[in-house]
């Protein structure tokens, strides 16, 4: 790609970062990736602190959910604006500063690239700062799991990290309002025959983001409402 | 007979509520009528429900009637939970509506659409 299509590619996405109570931290996230970005929608899960307020000051659209529903639902909820807005690519990330813009630019590098559906970040094949080795043994249990119940290998399921064609976003849908939309995604990339890379990137753990991110026991509660999905698929 | 009085008031009270009651299906309130009225015979004549017991080889009548309300009871568990999941999605949907007909841009901020 030459230097002119570059920026193009960039105006004719849109990224997608749900956030819960993330006034601390997501008007830089925002201010960051508008630096490259100029389209950021923030879906704001029913926060009661100043996250929406914190993001429309970083330059964000942001949309409101009026309740607490989950970050798969609000990252569905994102995706539906941006292809609303007529986005070419929709990008999904973090609001809790974890992900870094360059990586964002080098994955859709690859997917103008390369004749692919989505590319996904992997903390595995890149580097993960920060990682301590409980949660790095319970990401790798994750892992393990989806690339058998879903049949698409993977060296990180979980990654908050991608990018996607808009025809690629309108053939996904995320019904896991939770956390298991994660391992729902990387499914429905297997069925629906999606043409997938993994790019490596690098996850930035902060006291922040470990406090604000999963509690190793919630496996549990993801492996439930995966069972619970596929009854009612 | 203090029990058999006690047992047959409280299914009375019970047909009557989901006799009245126009919430559920036709199907359902007589399927559940029907039960009362089975259970209320083997109320008066449990010696009735041994037979049947030992029929389908379980020792007791009573014990036959508590397989049956385990098992029953574990259906009943899976349908509410599943109804829960299925009124969760509708919701979700509600609430993604709600917000994508109100999105916020830095230039509108303050206004409420």
């Amino acid at each position: 790609m030459d230097e002119t299509a570059q920026p193009l590619a960039r105006a004719r996405t849109w990224v997608v970062m749900p956030a819960f109570h993330e006034a601390q931290v997501i008007r830089r996230s925002v201010t960051e990736l508008r630096t490259q970005f100029p389209n950021v929608v923030v879906v704001d899960d029913g926060s009661h602190d100043a996250t929406a307020e914190e993001a429309l000051a970083g330059g964000a659209v942001v949309v409101r959910h009026p309740l607490n529903l989950g970050q798969g639902a609000a990252l569905q909820t994102g995706i539906q604006f941006a292809l609303a807005r007529g986005a070419d690519f929709i990008a999904t990330f973090d609001a809790d500063g974890q992900h870094h813009v360059e990586d964002l630019v080098a994955l859709l590098e690859v997917l103008e690239r390369e004749p692919l559906d989505i590319v996904l970040g992997s903390r595995f094949a890149g580097r993960a700062e920060g990682l301590s080795l409980a949660r790095r043994v319970f990401l790798k249990a994750a892992v393990l799991f989806t690339n058998l119940t879903t049949g698409v290998r993977l060296t990180d399921a979980h990654n908050g990290l991608r990018v996607m064609t808009a025809a690629a976003a309108r053939r996904i849908e995320i019904r896991q309002d939770q956390m298991a939309h994660a391992s729902e995604l990387v499914a429905q990339i297997g069925r629906l025959g999606l043409r997938f890379k993994e790019v490596p990137v690098t996850i930035t753990y902060s006291p922040y983001s470990v406090q604000k991110g999963q509690r190793l026991s919630n496996g549990f509660r993801i492996l439930s409402d995966l069972v619970a999905g596929w009854l009612l698929r | 007979m203090m029990i058999q009085v006690f047992l047959s008031a409280l299914l009375a009270v019970v047909a009557a509520m989901i006799g009245l009651q126009r919430t559920t299906s036709r199907l359902v309130r007589l399927s559940v009528l029907v039960v009362i009225a089975v259970g209320a015979y083997f109320v008066w004549d449990p010696e009735r429900s041994t037979l049947l017991a030992e029929s389908l080889g379980v020792g007791r009548g009573a014990d036959l009637v508590l397989y049956l309300w385990v098992v029953l009871t574990l259906a009943l568990i899976v349908f509410l939970y599943l109804k829960i999941v299925r009124l969760s999605r509708k919701l979700t949907q509600l609430t993604r509506a709600v917000a994508l007909a109100h999105p916020q841009t830095p230039d509108n901020a303050g206004e409420s659409s």
